[in-house]
């Protein structure tokens, strides 16, 4: 273990250490949708940001996790450990059955393949009212317990999507540091130079898409347990999609701990900025869209590699042993 | 009886449609770009077409033609403002430009006017002429016959003049049209100002016939972006037959299913043209995977 | 025998690229392919190489028909390429480049490094492996593109005009390594306007011209033969 992990590792413990210090449930509310968020992010992360496959329609994964536990459990009593175990199958399967048509766009028209396969599904969602309850959405009756995936404390749900994020940014860290991850990253710089280095870039565009797909179904099942209702436009609506891939670019595509950055970032500005404008209507909206553009634009590669090369540059002294332009100063630009 | 009404009012539906998908379609094309705010500027459109009605008394049909300068300068202002230094950001930075843009747009509305539906009464709002049996609405048949005449127009600007030749040697093949002298910039600065004056006409020519409400451009660009799939990016005018396919598509789905399933039908269309033929059914040209971001 | 070209065709919607070529490659040879602007020289490689499907004809590879596999799998059998108009994984560092080829054959990250790294130093780009790709200037993305094809460690190796764009002492630095790479077991495919350097360092030239093969031999036979002479002076190109 390298002096690198070191700071991650003590981050998580502190994190885990939290819930003794505080139950302040207002602030748990808003740690465990950061950790939620994160999580999905950093599942978006393999395949947009290291894949580049910016998919915008991640809702569908996160809304079929959601209704593929509830519907198990409510119709059937199945647990949702268990349902979640089958949730994350289905996503998985669903990623690939779209990733087949998906993957033969590129650029923006993959784009917008992800967003019109999301969409039907929240139109089925809504129109199939036998199955999904339509537009009245599902709820979970409050009857706490284990098996029921139901907690009384916020902290059991606040340990349990730590836990998963814990788990997914290992997985991610795995990725980062192993063919699969210098393998996405061609495929995201180049896919005809990645096929000609021997990359089959339809298997490994697929791979990501299914462990990102997984990933994200599970952060649904999740969100079902821990909200106990939810409907079509909450969980399936393009505002989410569109919300996922922004924390992870706004944190850093392509980089372990960006999204989880960007999740510290985009949730509690968003927390914020409903506090500071309750009288104007969609004022913090307002106001949020104006910063979105104004960061995006700055920090094209998100906010991780700028605060990696500060870091670089106050504690290890030099940046890098070479001359020229390195890798941190043209992401800074 | 009832399907070719049907078939009709799907077309003249289908109109409006084609004209959003254009001016989307124009932007996509040229400056490689999906403006996610495209429905918001049809959005303003139809906010400035009331404006011009309730302070001015303004036929809608007549300040269309303000509305359309007004909205090319404002496409001129994205573009210089917003799109032009960005160029050469990556694929991420100009998604969430203009869907940050989106956000800003939708959200100004919702301050200014609520989040109240707003519309305009005209003397000739239900008027029906009618046709062999058929009911036609005065207004869509207006609004289809603005259509056509746009379309023509901007077939011959796109064809007959050195602009419209630049225009789309651009849109085909940037660099070489670079290297010939075309400025490229300047070119990108006039297809988003022709993009958005589109979509505000489509705005004038929607005020009557529709309410405006600020999330109103939500569902119509994703409507746009179908048609544009359809029709074949980059395609002008595959873009206008695809918007009468999905204003066809739209009105029998309600008639012979459901109303509510009128969009699972148009996406599952849209998913069935990418998967079989990704270029648009209406396009011979290179089309989705030779276009990068 | 590595590689035999039968009969191969290439059209563009009516464009001929590569008309009816047929050609072989001998085990440890570096053979040069050359020929005017737009002759298909290029288009040659891409169909070698997986980039592109054959309208017509067979291609073998080690006694093996190739012909239409995909890139990732002959790359796996063996064949590498470089692109002429190069394509370098642009944000990210120059090292890591060269790891993604040579994943192909190691799956450890340490051994890819180290691998790399190795090429890097053969290459000259040792002293930039930690700039990213887009920064470097043309004479080095091409070294890249030579860098990234070896880690895959190819059996025959396919060079699409490396040396345009260098200048004279830097196509006197890579002269060596091409030979070196031929003496350390690799075959070399060799696309090259600079007629010097592929009279120098070919064993045997091809010549190709409107998309078809008009004169095969040696060095020596080529500057002489009438049919080349006469492909570049109608052409009017100063490639001599
Ligand atoms: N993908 C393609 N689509 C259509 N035409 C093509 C394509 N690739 C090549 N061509 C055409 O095929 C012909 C041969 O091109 P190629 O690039 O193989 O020539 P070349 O010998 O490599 O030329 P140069 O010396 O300039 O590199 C040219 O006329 C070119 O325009
Ligand atoms: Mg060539």
């Amino acid at each position: 273990m390298s002096k690198k992990h070191i700071f991650p590792i003590l981050l998580a413990i502190c994190a885990a250490l939290y819930p003794v210090l505080s139950d302040d449930r207002y602030i748990m509310n808003i740690l465990i949708m950061i950790l939620l968020y994160a999580t999905i992010a950093s599942g978006w992360n393999i395949l947009g940001g290291y894949g580049g496959q910016l998919s915008l329609g991640h809702a569908l994964f996160f809304g079929l996790g959601a209704y593929t536990s509830t519907l198990l459990y409510l119709n059937f009593g199945l647990s949702p450990w268990v349902g979640m175990i089958i949730a994350v199958i289905v996503c998985i399967i669903a990623g690939m059955l779209i990733g087949i048509p998906t993957f033969k766009l590129r650029g923006p028209y993959f784009t917008l393949g992800t967003i019109a396969f999301a969409e039907v599904i929240r139109h089925v969602t809504l129109y199939w009212r036998d199955l999904t309850n339509g537009s009245m959405g599902l709820n979970i009756k409050y009857e706490p317990s284990f098996a029921a995936m139901i907690f009384k404390e916020y902290e059991y749900y606040y340990w349990l999507i730590l836990g998963l994020l814990v788990l997914t940014t290992l997985l991610v860290h795995w990725i980062d540091r192993n063919k699969m991850g210098y393998y996405l990253k061609a495929i995201r710089e180049d896919e005809d130079a990645a096929e000609t280095l021997g990359i089959n870039t339809s298997k490994y565009k697929m791979l990501a898409m299914m462990i990102s797909t997984g990933i994200t179904g599970l952060a649904g099942v999740f969100y079902a347990q821990f909200n106990l209702f939810f409907e079509p436009e909450s969980v399936f609506h393009m505002n989410i999609s569109t919300e996922i891939a922004l924390i992870a670019i706004i944190g850093g595509a392509g980089t372990v701990y960006g999204p989880i950055l960007g999740a510290f970032i985009i949730i509690p500005l968003n927390e914020i900025l409903r506090a500071s404008f309750p009288d104007i209507h969609g004022m913090n909206y307002f106001v949020y869209g104006i910063l979105l553009i104004v960061i995006v634009i700055l920090t094209p590669n998100g906010l991780l590699p700028i605060i990696t090369k500060w870091w670089d540059k106050i504690f290890r002294k030099k940046v890098s042993k070479t001359k020229g332009v390195t890798k941190y100063d043209l992401e800074s630009q | 009886m009832m399907i070719l009404q049907t078939l009709i009012s799907g077309i003249l539906l289908g109109g409006i449609y084609a004209l959003i998908s254009m001016g989307l379609n124009m932007i996509l094309g040229v400056v490689r770009i999906i403006n996610f705010a495209h429905g918001e500027f049809l959005m303003i459109a139809m906010y400035l077409s009331y404006i011009f009605y309730a302070w001015g008394g303004m036929d809608p049909y007549v300040s269309a033609i303000f509305i359309v300068i007004i909205l090319f300068v404002l496409g001129l202002i994205t573009q210089k403002g917003l799109i032009e230094p960005i160029l050469d950001k990556p694929a991420s930075t100009k998604i969430f430009a203009t869907l940050g843009l989106s956000i800003v747009l939708q959200n100004l509305a919702l301050m200014i006017f609520d989040a109240n539906y707003l519309s305009v009464t005209t003397p000739y709002q239900s008027s029906v002429v009618n046709l062999l049996g058929i009911a036609i609405s005065v207004p869509r048949l207006v609004s289809f016959g603005v259509v056509i005449a746009i379309v023509i127009l901007l077939y011959l600007f796109l064809q007959k003049t050195m602009v419209g030749r630049a225009i789309r040697a651009v849109s085909m093949q940037r660099q070489a049209a670079y290297l010939v002298g075309v400025n490229v910039k300047r070119i990108y600065l006039l297809a988003f100002g022709i993009g958005t004056a589109l979509v505000g006409l489509a705005g004038s020519m929607l005020m009557p016939i529709y309410s405006v409400y600020p999330t109103l451009g939500a569902s119509f660009v994703l409507i746009a972006f179908v048609v544009v799939v359809l029709g074949g990016m980059g395609n002008m005018f595959g873009a206008f037959y695809g918007g009468l396919m999905i204003g066809v598509i739209e009105s029998l789905a309600g008639v012979i299913f459901s109303p509510g399933l009128k969009e699972v039908i148009y996406f599952i269309i849209f998913i069935l043209v990418l998967l079989i033929k990704p270029t648009g059914i209406f396009s011979k040209g290179k089309g989705s995977e030779a276009v990068g971001l | 025998m590595i590689l035999k070209v039968n009969n191969v065709s290439k059209h563009f919607q009516g464009v001929k690229a590569v008309n009816g070529t047929s050609f072989h490659v001998e085990e440890k040879e570096i053979v040069g392919v050359i020929g005017p602007n737009g002759a298909g020289k290029t288009t040659l490689f891409n169909l070698i190489s997986g980039s592109l499907p054959v309208t017509s004809g067979t291609i073998e590879f080690k006694g093996e028909t190739i012909t239409n596999q995909k890139a990732y799998i002959l790359c796996k059998k063996g064949i590498g390429r470089t692109y002429q108009v190069v394509k370098p994984f642009g944000t990210i560092s120059v090292l890591e480049n060269v790891m993604v080829g040579a994943f192909n054959k190691h799956n450890s990250r340490d051994q890819a490094a180290k691998i790399s790294k190795e090429i890097l130093k053969q290459v000259g780009l040792y002293e930039k492996r930690d700039q990213i790709g887009n920064s470097l200037t043309l004479a080095d993305k091409k070294r890249l593109e030579v860098a990234k094809a070896l880690a895959t460690q190819p059996a025959l190796l396919l060079l699409d005009e490396v040396m345009a764009g260098l200048n004279p002492s830097e196509v006197k630095e890579i002269l060596p390594l091409i030979l070196q790479l031929r003496d350390e077991g690799i075959t070399i495919v060799i696309i090259e306007h600079l007629m010097e350097v592929v009279m120098t360092i070919c064993d045997r030239i091809v010549v190709v011209h409107h998309g078809e093969k008009i004169a095969e031999g040696t060095p020596k036979e080529i500057a002489n033969h009438p049919e080349v002479i006469k492909a570049y002076l109608g052409d009017e190109v100063s490639y001599a």
